[in-house]
């Protein structure tokens, strides 16, 4: 595994542990998730270049815009949340429990 | 809600499903699963509730975490072997990665908790949604892998999901709940025969999707959001009320009605695999759901409140039926006869 390799796994992994096990604040989820889609956004602009498929070069851009999206509902839902809630911390979301 | 943007996140998600379910590439696979998920977004939280703002943020944050693990296990498949079509997942990390992403947006059940309380926070309409329109993505994604995939992982799951389907459902009132704990444990018969016959994953998808429709747009109908107004709602409307009970028992996979159709199929493929203990044993496990679908059908029909002065009285009124229930009703009651044609179609 070259050292180009081992630092992409180790964004996702380390960014997808933050977002499983770190569970108080909504606003440090939403940041994991978009490390996330960060990470994943080097291998795919790297492969066009290494294999010699031009019309790949797309996909990276197109990957950014959805995260992008993402984000932004993400941001939506944290304002929802503080309207309806009065703050971004996650355990305050306990309405619907079983 | 503005019918625009209404119409928007309708026509979003239709074309977010068609585009998933038509791909072959598995870029245009996750494009299709991230438009889905912006599209129901508004719809669940339409209504700006604190539970339906609760229910938008768990799905929105389980959802796009399951797509980006997806998105991680096909790019993984493909640096090691070159290939992005869905059908040729080979690393067996990325399988295993894809398996679990899948089990995340089905609601499968190491990774269930999120699915109930969603339910539980959106409208019936939009819970009928949830539990069919976007089930179908994720299931075709792995018809596609299936080959693939690990047969005894795939197993637990099944079982599991169908134990704890059934199990936390017994403690349920509240009928969305209860729903939810079904659409699980269905789940698990679809991913119990999914290695072996992937066709009967397509049959009994489709035959759950009428069943569960029928159900959701009854209690729609009546607006029975728990146990307790379903006891008396049979003066709305009496005949809807014996319908929804036959549905129920349709649901939980009673014989001489359709739901029995793919319980009978799936035990049999099983037992042709030489899986009689899982067959048994997934059959046992079914029992349990059976409990809470008769407690509901119980409810709907054969028993009268015990305290009738205190309940007020709901005026019968002369609602006309729509007709796609009358239809989906007829279809998810009396389709057994005609098991055998349909086994041929597919």
């Amino acid at each position: 595994m070259s050292p180009l390799h081992f630092s992409f796994y180790s964004a996702f992994t380390f960014s997808s542990l933050g977002l499983a096990f770190h569970r108080t604040h909504l606003i440090s989820a939403l940041l994991c998730l978009e490390s996330m889609m960060l990470s994943m956004f080097i291998p795919l602009s790297i492969w066009p270049v290494e294999n010699q498929t031009p019309s790949f070069a797309l996909v990276p851009i197109l990957m950014l815009a959805f995260s992008a999206c993402e984000a932004g509902t993400g941001l939506a839902m944290l304002v929802a949340s503080a309207r309806t809630h009065g703050s971004d911390h996650l355990h305050n979301l306990n309405l619907l429990q079983c | 809600m503005n019918p625009h943007a209404k119409l928007i996140c309708t026509v979003s998600l239709i074309m977010g499903t068609s585009i998933t379910i038509s791909s072959n590439h598995w870029i245009l696979a996750w494009t299709g699963l991230e438009i889905n998920t912006l599209a129901i977004i508004p719809l669940i939280s339409k209504s700006h509730h604190p539970r339906a703002i609760e229910a938008t943020i768990k799905y929105f944050l389980t959802q796009s975490t399951a797509s980006a693990l997806i998105l991680f296990s096909s790019m993984t498949n493909a640096w090691s072997t070159g290939q992005w079509d869905i059908t040729q997942l080979n690393h067996p990390t990325s399988c295993l990665m894809l398996t679990m992403a899948i089990a995340i947006k089905l609601g499968l059940v190491p990774f269930h908790f999120w699915f109930p309380e969603v339910l539980q926070g959106s409208s019936l309409i939009t819970a009928l949604l949830l539990s069919t329109l976007m089930k179908l993505p994720p299931i075709t994604l792995l018809l596609l892998t299936s080959q693939s995939l690990n047969t005894t992982l795939l197993t637990l799951l099944a079982i599991s999901s169908t134990l704890i389907g059934g199990w936390m459902g017994l403690n349920q009132t509240q009928t969305r709940k209860i729903l939810a704990f079904s659409s699980i444990s269905h789940l698990g018969w679809m991913i119990m025969i999914i290695s072996y016959n992937p066709q009967l994953t397509i049959l009994t998808f489709i035959l759950y999707t009428i069943m569960t429709s029928t159900v959701f747009l009854s209690l729609a109908q009546i607006k029975v959001l728990k146990l307790s107004t379903l006891l008396i709602s049979w003066t709305k409307t009496p005949m809807l009320n014996a319908t929804v009970m036959l549905t129920l028992l349709s649901l939980a996979g009673l014989p001489p009605l359709t739901g029995f159709m793919p319980k009978w199929l799936i035990i049999q493929e099983l037992t042709k695999q030489e899986m009689t203990p899982m067959a048994t044993i997934i059959t046992m496990l079914s029992l349990l759901s059976l409990f809470f679908y008769l407690r509901l059908a119980y409810h709907s029909t054969i028993t009268l409140p015990p305290n009738s002065s205190n309940h007020m009285k709901l005026w019968r009124t002369n609602k006309t039926l729509n007709t796609p229930t009358a239809i989906l009703t007829a279809l998810s009651t009396t389709l057994l006869p005609l098991s055998p044609l349909i086994i041929t179609m597919l």
